[in-house]
């Protein structure tokens, strides 16, 4: 069959497809009608096909002469589909017509029967399929669009996170952002205080110098004049002056105002080194020399470093690097301050810098504890702190990455426990141009 | 169409009455079945109702035979209009060559007129049919009742769309025929551009509709 399947849209079920004779009726219905009619005393019947083809047939066929035939149609849906033939002995009672019309009226009925349950299956069937099918692509789609949620509400839970992250660093910056401005407004306001009786302080010093100066000359001049005197004066004199050690007070004085006048200089250096470090007055970037930094840190921890540490400097010649120092102390500053926190006696710090290969690499190695395995992946995850509260933030190293990744650098840790510790910072000495780090 | 056999020179076309619950689907067939002539049609076959409400489809046949020796097996089906068998509506709709939408004419039925529309544009679709291209024509039943749409606010409505649009009343078994008859012409045309009924088969459109709308003598 040539089928023209156009305008069916891809789906396959046709109710009430074309169907023969010989599919609607069947042996079991047909033979039992056949062989009543043999018996009523018909001798030949046949049922054929459109096209004259026998499907059934019942009686003696070799009949010869001697009978009466009759033919009348079956139709299928008004279509002639076959027809019935029925013969008898020209002697029989039988009124052939009336019989024949009987038949074929009989099996007509039938046909139309059978196809309405057919039909009937037929529709059912489809709808049932079709229902079923219907169902199948709803659930399909159902599915579909609900794993396009779960892949939604994936993608959300991931940027929830990724926020939440990103939130985190920010809000960690901001906390160790106020505390070091808190800390440099602190230095900046003890600096200012300091630099104003730390000023009268070395030009009074400095005064009180050359007005020594000027009493020691008058005192050799009077010792001159008197050593020259008689009646027991020059040996009055001379005794005063041994009694009162003058002739050490005299070499001593000069020697205490320099010191004076040193450590009033050191004085001004520290406190130069408070606000260089708080970079209240300026934070702009700087091309900047990173050992200086690291002194400059070391100055201001000054206060913190037990007498009996041993810090060891092993600097070498770096290029400028440009900074923001403030952020770059700040990196220093953590380091040490971990290094001395966990060494409170006998601590040995090795400062050394190197510039190779572009980079310049910074490492600081402790003799401390060392950081135990376990906790060694998250002591630079925010809030990570093994220390007490109040003494520890677990920001340091935090806050300390992320300046050395802005500057395009890393930092790495080596530890053994009981071995110490040792920080490894990378910085390339390009690097820090066009970053900007808030 | 449901077959087109061209070395048997048989093809089968499919027409449906499509439309609301009761509005008179049915009624219509039934009308055909008694108002045209017993020769070249079948028995109307009404598959299971269950309180007159068709549930599957009825089914009235013709068969013909044009003078170029084709023949032409005609299926005109009603679909089940209430709503919650639309999976049979879909399965009687599949590659239909023509439809009749059968709408109610009583007022309080618009608005299932509309839904049941609507319907057939969805499942036109649903079956791939395309319902500006499809044989299509809408019958107005009931018209015998009082509490009816007027004609003219169904002119106004129907005409921009040029669908043809028909007055019947199926009980009283008027403008049945001319339906079913303008249907059957507009199914000629879209058959004959196609397969060419005319100069393969000598099928003339007027003997095509005369011979499906032959009367019964004396109705
Ligand atoms: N007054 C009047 N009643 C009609 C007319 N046509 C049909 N009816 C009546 O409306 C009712 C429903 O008719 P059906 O032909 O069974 O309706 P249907 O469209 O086949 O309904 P479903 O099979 O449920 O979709 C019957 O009671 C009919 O007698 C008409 O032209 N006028
Ligand atoms: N040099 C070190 N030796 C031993 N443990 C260290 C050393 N440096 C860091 N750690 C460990 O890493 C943890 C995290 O250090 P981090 O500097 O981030 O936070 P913190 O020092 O605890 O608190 P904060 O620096 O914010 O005051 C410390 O609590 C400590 O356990
Ligand atoms: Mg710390
Ligand atoms: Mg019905």
């Amino acid at each position: 069959m040539n089928e023209d399947r156009e305008g069916a849209g891809g789906i396959e079920y046709v109710v009430g497809a074309e169907k023969r004779l010989c599919e609607i009726l069947g042996d079991e219905e047909i033979m039992p009608i056949l062989r009543s009619a043999l018996r009523a005393g018909v001798s030949r019947i046949e049922v054929r096909d459109s096209k004259g083809r026998v499907l059934w047939a019942c009686g003696d066929p070799t009949g010869g002469g001697g009978r009466a035939r009759e033919v009348a149609p079956l139709c299928l849906e008004g279509e002639p589909a076959g027809s019935i033939m029925v013969e008898i002995p020209s002697s029989g009672r039988l009124r052939l017509r009336d019989f024949t019309g009987l038949l074929s009226e009989v099996m007509n009925t039938m046909i139309t029967n059978n196809l309405k349950r057919m039909l009937t299956a037929e529709i059912h069937t489809t709808v049932v399929d079709q229902t079923h099918e219907e169902l199948i692509e709803t659930n399909r789609r159902l599915r579909a669009s609900e794993s396009r949620y779960r892949e939604l509400a994936e993608s959300l839970d991931r940027k929830v996170q990724e926020r939440t992250e990103e939130l985190k660093r920010i809000h960690t910056r901001l906390i160790q952002q106020e505390k070091a401005a808190s800390i440099g407004l602190l230095a900046a306001g003890v600096a200012h205080e300091i630099n104003t009786p730390l000023g009268f302080i070395s030009s009074n010093l400095n005064t009180l110098k050359r007005y020594m100066s000027r009493f020691t000359e008058m005192l050799d001049f009077y010792r001159r004049i008197v050593g020259e005197a008689g009646d027991g004066v020059a040996e009055e004199a001379a005794k005063k002056w041994s009694d009162l050690k003058l002739g050490f007070v005299v070499r001593d004085v000069g020697e205490l105002i320099s010191q004076s006048l040193d450590g009033a200089e050191r004085v001004r250096r520290i406190v130069a080194d408070l606000k260089g470090f708080s970079h209240v007055d300026d934070s702009k970037e700087d091309v900047v020399d990173l050992n200086t930094e690291i002194e400059r840190t070391f100055s201001v921890l000054a206060h913190e470093i037990p007498e009996d540490a041993e810090i060891e400097r092993d600097y070498g010649s770096l290029p400028g690097f440009l900074c923001d120092p403030a952020l770059v102390c700040q990196v220093f500053l953590n380091i040490i301050l971990n290094s001395l926190q966990a060494k409170k006696g006998g601590l040995k710090l090795h400062v050394s810098t190197r510039f190779a290969g572009g980079d310049i690499t910074v490492a600081f190695t402790d003799n401390g504890p060392g950081i135990p395995d376990d906790i060694r992946g998250r002591i630079f995850e925010p809030f990570f702190t093994t220390k007490d509260v109040g003494e520890g933030t677990g920001l340091g190293l935090t806050v300390t990455r992320d300046i050395v990744t802005a500057y395009g650098g890393d930092i790495e840790v080596e530890s053994r426990p009981g071995a110490g510790t040792t920080f490894l910072v990378r910085l390339p000495a390009e690097g820090g141009r066009d970053v900007e780090v808030r | 169409m449901i077959e087109f056999d061209r070395e048997e020179k048989r093809m089968v076309l499919k027409l449906v009455f499509y439309g609301p619950a009761l509005s008179g689907k049915t009624t219509n067939l039934l009308r055909l079945h008694d108002l045209l002539a017993r020769e070249g049609r079948g028995e109307l076959m009404v598959l299971d109702t269950r309180d007159d409400r068709t549930i599957f489809f009825d089914l009235l046949p013709f068969f013909l035979v044009t003078p170029g020796g084709l023949k032409i097996k005609l299926k005109v089906y009603t679909v089940p209009g209430q709503v919650k068998h639309d999976a049979t509506r879909k399965a009687v709709l599949q590659r239909a060559d023509g439809v009749a939408f059968i709408a109610d004419s009583r007022l309080s039925e618009t608005a299932n007129n509309y839904s049941s529309f609507e319907n057939l544009e969805k499942n036109l679709a649903f079956v791939g049919i395309d319902i500006e291209t499809v044989p299509l024509v809408i019958q107005f039943n009931k018209r015998d009742l009082s509490e009816i749409v007027p004609e003219t606010d169904i002119e106004r409505l129907w005409r921009p769309t040029g669908i043809p649009v028909f007055m019947a009343s199926a009980l009283q078994g008027w403008g049945v025929v001319e339906t079913f008859g303008r249907l059957v012409e507009l199914t000629y045309d879209a058959v004959d551009r196609k397969w060419g009924l005319r100069e393969g088969y000598g099928l003339e459109r007027e003997e095509f509709v005369r011979r499906l709308t032959l009367r019964e003598q004396g109705r």
